[in-house]
């Protein structure tokens, strides 16, 4: 490849060199998801995270309840039951991305416990 | 200068262009910056449009972001989600410039407004219920009722998962709204208050110290709170695929 580009004189082991880094980005290209090591895993992105994700779980089950009462009448019963849906929801939430980022040595992003290959498209 | 910290958020109308269904559509000084931002992004990408071998500075640039994006969404969904790969880098893109030219002086923030941050969020969860029915068919809805638990258990499970589902759209729009509008308040109110000091004269003068020092701090943050968020709202919808792809997976 680098003749076509006018550097014939490239040394062997620089090619060997390339050679290797170039079959570990293909590699990285057609295999599946790999653990990337070195992202910064932010504390303040993990804080925020999980309290965001808690706040709006209960705000959904609320918004839910009130919305059902207030199209069957049927207040409180449905905000009730929906703030303990929703309380429950944002406490599952946060224990779910807790365990996640343990997992992953607290880092951001979540997912490496899928399976390795799934190869189905869309 | 603005007297209130809440000044910079202010929505100018400019031009009032047109009514759909009785609301007013204006040419703001939001849309004003967001256009900006969305030229500056396209300017970039197309001075990093070269296909040297070698590549230069531009190039280099260009190929970074370009490999940035796609690890993040191979790494975090797999290699079958590259085709929500550019959806990604736009809503990266974005964000990332609309933050950072928020930092500058006399620019506006769009992305401290809720209605920026939730049109987003909401076209993101969009994306992730029409893929994941697109691709699974109705079984994406298994999504909501994790297999292998004893039946009574799914009157309960089912309602909180469906509630956690619908709760990502607002922790993605609230976090990217949160932050900047935070961030910029307390930018404002710092500066503002070392400007009082300096009209106080005499000895209260010499306390600006404090608050100029606090507010280079803030700017500091700041810029790393812009960035960090549009990592964190491109992360996110990368891990939201995941339910496009792996339902059985929760």
């Amino acid at each position: 490849m680098p003749e076509r580009n006018g550097q014939s004189d490239t040394p062997a082991s620089d090619l060997d060199e390339l050679e290797s880094k170039l079959k570990a980005a293909r590699a990285r290209r057609e295999g599946s998801k790999q653990k990337d090591e070195d992202r910064d895993n932010s504390m303040l992105g993990m804080a925020w995270r999980l309290s965001t994700e808690l706040l709006a779980a209960v705000l959904v089950g609320f918004l839910l309840g009130y919305g059902v009462d207030t199209l069957l009448g049927s207040r409180p019963w449905g905000t009730l039951v929906g703030l303990a849906f929703g309380i429950a929801a944002g406490f599952m939430g946060v224990f779910r991305t807790a365990a996640a980022m343990d997992a992953k040595n607290a880092d951001i992003p979540i997912g490496d416990d899928l399976p390795p290959d799934s190869g189905d498209e869309i | 200068m603005a007297s209130s910290p809440m000044d910079q958020f202010k929505i100018d109308r400019e031009v009032d262009l047109f009514t759909i269904f009785g609301q007013q559509i204006s040419w703001t000084n939001s849309a004003f910056w967001m256009v900006i931002s969305v030229i500056l992004i396209v300017v970039f990408f197309l001075l990093t449009l070269q296909k040297k071998l070698i590549p230069g500075r531009m190039q280099s640039l260009g190929e970074l972001c370009y490999e940035f994006i796609a690890d993040m969404v191979r790494d975090t969904v797999g290699p079958e989600a590259m085709r929500f790969m550019p959806f990604i880098f736009t809503l990266f893109f974005f964000i990332l410039a609309a933050n950072l030219i928020g930092m500058n002086p006399y620019a506006f923030t769009t992305t401290s407004h809720l209605a920026v941050t939730a049109a987003m969020a909401v076209f993101t969860i969009l994306v992730v219920i029409v893929a994941g029915i697109y691709k699974n068919g109705l079984g994406w809805f298994k999504l909501f009722a994790p297999a292998g638990l004893p039946a009574f258990m799914y009157a309960i499970i089912v309602p909180i998962e469906i509630v956690s589902f619908l709760a990502r759209p607002i922790t993605l729009a609230v976090r990217l709204f949160a932050n900047m509008t935070a961030g910029h308040i307390m930018l404002k109110l710092f500066a503002i208050f070392a400007a009082y000091l300096a009209t106080k004269g005499g000895i209260t003068a010499l306390g600006i110290i404090l608050p100029v020092f606090a507010t280079m701090a803030i700017v500091a943050l700041e810029f790393l709170v812009a960035a960090l968020q549009a990592f964190v709202f491109a992360i996110l919808t990368c891990v939201y695929l995941n339910d496009v792809y792996h339902v059985e997976h929760h």
